[in-house]
């Protein structure tokens, strides 16, 4: 009797288990509706706490300051979740991290396909360039099976510059290292009368830089930094333009290419005042 | 053809070495004062021509018969009353007139209907270039003269060329040209077609004073008439009404007088011009970046025929930071030109997850929604905002969308479905992924939607969550609204389980509220190819009327449809033959123009010679209307006039080539061996007996 009983239970538990497999985890489901931004989970601890703190401070800048209410952000762990509810990946790169399994760099490559961006961060831009060992060789292992497009340093009149804020430099809690996305198309060259390139239509899949971003933008829970940056009033304003990159890199995932195109809104609507007058 | 041949028995050098010693000879017997030295010279070198064998050579000559190419039009033009049996009665006696000829052969060519006309200038050019240049004796061709290929015309001919031409004197024919049309138009957009109205041949003079009544439809609308005089050039102005074949037919009526003209056929002419819609403007309004936005972006960017002004919302008014505003790249958003003054220049507004918080005046609500009503569209692509008080809904807007929110939110994966509606309407047939009962492998679920109750005028085509509308489509005055109750159809671009046709439901929704014609609900579309017609009927109803087709005489068919997939009804029809069909199932009516109204033959009716005389004139050949009766032939030499007034009516002639052939060669020596040997023999015996005693004795 019992042991049908158990029997009985278990089946349901795990039909129940079988049922709930098949809807997504609501996290995901709660990041897909309020384009909360994610992280990697990298499994160092100071690392991942800090990627939350520095998620959350730009979520609650971009609250604070414009019309993108982002919800809570989510640790995503390659392995197990499902990329394709995800908008924004911001990726510490560590030494000590394991790199995923080929089913998550499948998921990886079709969430980059199908236009996701991927913020690398190799936190190293104190270091990097001195000659001693930096973030390169872990961030080369990480990103080698990606389907990655020919990279190129962000050039002055990029979309990234202008997409909220103008920016002439991406800060993180480090500054003045180059920061590397989709190299633009052969040819783009700038069009009379338009300030930067119209780069194609997409988005640049992954932007690859090394100033430690997350830890910038990281603030606990009573909203107040959790890292010093630079030093002084100086430091204060670094950390200021690493939240106004933070907004326009969001922007730009969200809004593609918008800002680049605007500049032709005017031309277009002086194009409809002419016909008007022909008319 | 005789001529004089050698044929060696040394070789060359020999015998001249012969003819060297005969002249040496002589010279030395000369020296020598020998009285024979001109007869020893002449016997060496007849030795020598001896021994060149001299021979007259001539071929043998056969006589060859003479060829007259005799040309028939049987193109339909001569097919008019009375050209036919004309044509057939010249043939008759022109062939027994050919055949009392000696040695004359008659080649009979036939010029049939082509496509492009009459083409007697490429059957003439075949027919001799297959004779012989020598034997041809001399080209009569029967023809009402209309050719339609005169480059391909001979410039000229080895013989006379001589035109016989059908029809009467009587003849006259009042046609419509057209000068111009153009093959394209803008949709609403005026074009020009340029017709006049021509008289040919004998026009009676009660018909020629008079103007021509022209009747006008577009698509088989009602006619539009005017009085035309002929020769005077008329500008119509022609406005396409909607994308495909605009269908204008003009005519006139068929004019009054004792002698009927030759043919109605080319009193009327259907005009095809190809509506093309002019670059479509859409003005997208994004009410905060999402995740879905770039997901209208790719798809009105992608679309090389949108002009895309787009418009997202950044920072509302309500939020603030201290950053000076020359380190910001945001621009005002120019919304009293955009929604006041400019807005009649979109095709479509797409507000993108917009919520309604103080950026646009109500006013600007209220000009929307006399933009829709005047013909604009608006799809409302909505988030959970549609079910807070920042709803469109709330809004002047909101009493022309399809559904109002009840301020319900689904928060749980839904898999969308198509409704019944949703299977027949264009929007949402046929596409891939739909769920199919019994089936797994349809497209992905979405997760979030509200909640709305339709208007009782909305379509919904599809549904989501608890069967709840998730696309609604509705007509309001002469525009149209459609709304998407859901924000995440860009999960089906992302791939979530699998994803779904997102960019195609997109495209069609949007295509749909500018009133594209292949997303019409209800649809009468003739597919032609040649002859066969495949009708397509597109419906939301249930099932359809048969669809009656009138034929260009006036008569009426009946054609069934059944039923191909939902909401689309086919049949295929066969032509009888060329000409305007007008098709209707009660509902709709296509006018449908199958192959040229007027074909090329009927362009031109009344029989004339000045086009092919110029080759009669370069040949001495010569015009004749058979309406004066079968002409005689004689026979002319060559380069002589071939065409003359006789007593008993007009002849032509032929000129006998005298043509033969060579089919051998004779070959006969001048003189046989024996000969020679005398006359050296001879001419020796002379000088020896000059030189010798002989003369001396008697001297």
């Amino acid at each position: 009797m019992i042991g049908t009983r158990v029997i009985a239970i278990l089946t349901l538990l795990l039909w129940a288990v079988a049922a709930r497999a098949q809807d997504p985890d609501p996290r995901l489901i709660q990041a897909a509706d309020d384009v909360a931004l994610a992280y990697v989970v990298t499994g160092d601890a100071e690392v991942d706490r800090a990627s939350q703190a520095g998620l959350r401070g730009v979520s609650q800048t971009l609250i604070d300051r414009t019309t993108v209410e982002p919800g809570q952000p989510i640790g995503i762990d390659l392995d197990q979740d499902d990329l394709s509810l995800l908008t924004f990946l911001y990726w510490p790169v560590t030494d000590s991290q394991p790199s995923p399994g080929p089913q998550a760099y499948v998921r990886l490559n079709h969430f980059l396909r199908s236009g996701g961006v991927i913020l690398f961060d190799t936190r190293d831009g104190d270091i990097a360039g001195l000659g001693g060992p930096d973030g390169a060789a872990a961030l080369q292992r990480l990103a080698a099976p990606l389907d990655v497009p020919p990279l190129a340093p962000i050039p002055s009149d990029h979309v990234l510059t202008r997409s909220y804020y103008l920016l002439d430099d991406f800060p993180g809690r480090y500054q003045g290292r180059e920061v590397w996305a989709e190299a633009p198309p052969a040819g783009a060259e700038a069009a009379e009368g338009v300030p930067f390139r119209s780069l194609n239509d997409g988005v640049s899949p992954v932007i690859i830089g090394g100033n430690s971003w997350a830890e910038a933008w990281a603030i606990d829970e009573n909203g107040l930094p959790m890292f010093s940056v630079g030093s002084g009033l100086d430091g204060e304003r670094q950390r200021e333009m690493a939240y106004r990159f933070g907004v326009n890199l969001i922007m730009y995932v969200l809004t593609g290419n918008y800002k680049s195109d605007q500049v032709h809104v005017p031309a277009l609507l002086e194009r409809l005042r002419d016909e008007e007058a022909i008319r | 053809m005789t001529g004089l041949s050698f044929d060696p028995m040394l070789p060359w050098p020999l015998i001249a070495v012969a003819a060297v010693l005969a002249l040496l000879i002589a010279v030395w017997s000369l020296w020598r004062g020998l009285r024979g030295w001109s007869l020893r010279g002449l016997a060496g070198l007849a030795l020598a021509l001896a021994l060149a064998g001299p021979a007259l050579e001539s071929g043998i000559r056969n006589k060859l018969s003479d060829i007259v190419i005799l040309l028939d039009d049987r193109s339909a033009s001569q097919s008019l009353p009375g050209r036919g049996a004309q044509t057939d009665a010249a043939i008759d006696g022109l062939t027994q007139q050919l055949t009392a000829l000696p040695d004359t052969e008659v080649r009979r060519v036939t010029v049939g209907d082509d496509p492009d006309g009459s083409l007697i200038g490429t059957a003439l050019t075949k027919a001799l270039a297959a004779e012989p240049q020598t034997r041809v004796a001399g080209v009569i061709a029967l023809t009402d003269g209309l050719a339609h290929d005169l480059p391909q015309l001979p410039k000229t001919a080895p013989a006379p060329v001589h035109v016989l031409l059908t029809g009467q004197p009587t003849d006259w024919d009042r046609r419509l040209v057209v000068e111009e049309a153009p093959a394209y138009g803008l949709i609403d957009k005026p074009v020009t077609i340029r017709v006049r109205i021509e008289d040919q041949g004998a026009v009676p003079p009660q018909v020629a004073q008079t103007p021509a009544r022209l009747q006008i439809s577009l698509d088989g609308e009602a006619a539009r008439s005017l009085d035309l005089p002929p020769g005077v050039p008329l500008d119509l102005p022609v406005v396409p009404k909607h994308a495909g074949q605009n269908v204008v037919s003009i005519g006139f009526d068929t004019p009054d007088a004792p002698t009927p003209e030759l043919t109605t056929r080319n009193n009327a002419a259907a005009i095809q011009i190809q509506g093309v819609r002019d670059r479509l403007r859409v003005l997208l309004v994004s009410g905060e970046p999402h995740a879905g936005e770039r997901t209208w972006r790719n798809l009105l960017k992608s679309d090389a025929n949108i002009d895309l002004v787009h418009f997202t919302i950044l920072r509302p008014p309500d939020k603030m930071d201290a950053v000076p505003v020359d380190e910001m790249s945001l621009i005002a958003f120019p919304t009293q030109e955009l929604f006041m003054e400019r807005i009649r220049d979109f095709d479509l507004i797409i507000f993108d997850r917009y919520k309604v918080r103080g950026i646009l005046m109500p006013q600007y609500y209220d000009n929307i929604r006399r933009y829709v009503e005047a013909g604009g569209a608006v799809l409302v692509s909505a988030g959970p905002e549609m079910s807070t008080v920042e709803s469109l809904n709330l809004s002047p807007l909101g009493t022309i969308l399809p559904a109002r929110p009840t301020g319900r939110v689904y928060n749980q994966p839904f898999l969308p479905e198509l409704t019944e509606a949703g299977q027949r309407h264009p929007v949402t047939a046929g596409l891939t992924g739909a769920p199919v009962e019994g089936r797994d492998d349809h497209w992905g679920r979405w997760l979030r939607m509200s909640q709305v109750i339709p208007s009782p005028r909305a379509q919904v085509v599809m549904t989501g969550a608890d069967d709840q509308p998730l696309l609604l489509l509705d007509r309001v005055g002469e525009g149209r609204v459609a709304m998407l109750t859901s924000d995440q159809v860009w999960l089906w671009g992302r791939g979530f389980e699998g994803g779904g046709p997102q960019l195609e439901l997109l495209r069609r929704i949007a295509h749909w509220s500018m009133q594209e014609p292949d997303l019409e609900e209800e649809a009468l579309t003739a597919d032609v190819s040649g002859e066969s017609v495949t009708i397509t009927r597109r419906t939301m109803a249930e099932e359809t009327k048969p669809i009656r087709i009138t034929r260009p005489d006036g008569s009426e068919e009946q054609v069934e449809l059944s039923q191909a997939e939902p909401g689309r009804f086919t049949a295929n029809w066969t032509a009888p033959g060329p000409g305007l069909y007008r098709m209707t199932d009660g509902d709709i009516t296509r006018v449908m123009a199958l192959g040229p109204a007027a074909p090329r033959e009927f362009e031109e009716t009344v029989a004339t010679g000045t086009k092919l005389a110029a080759l009669t004139q370069a040949t001495q050949g010569g015009v004749v209307n058979l309406s004066d009766g079968v002409p005689a032939i004689r026979t002319v030499r060559e380069g002589r006039q071939a065409h003359g007034q006789g007593v008993g009516g007009d002849w032509i002639g032929i000129t006998p080539r005298d043509a033969a052939s060579t089919s051998g060669v004779t070959h006969r020596p001048i003189l046989p061996g024996w000969a020679w040997l005398a006359l050296v023999a001879g001419l020796a015996l002379a000088g020896w007996l000059a030189e010798g005693r002989g003369w001396r004795r008697r001297a």
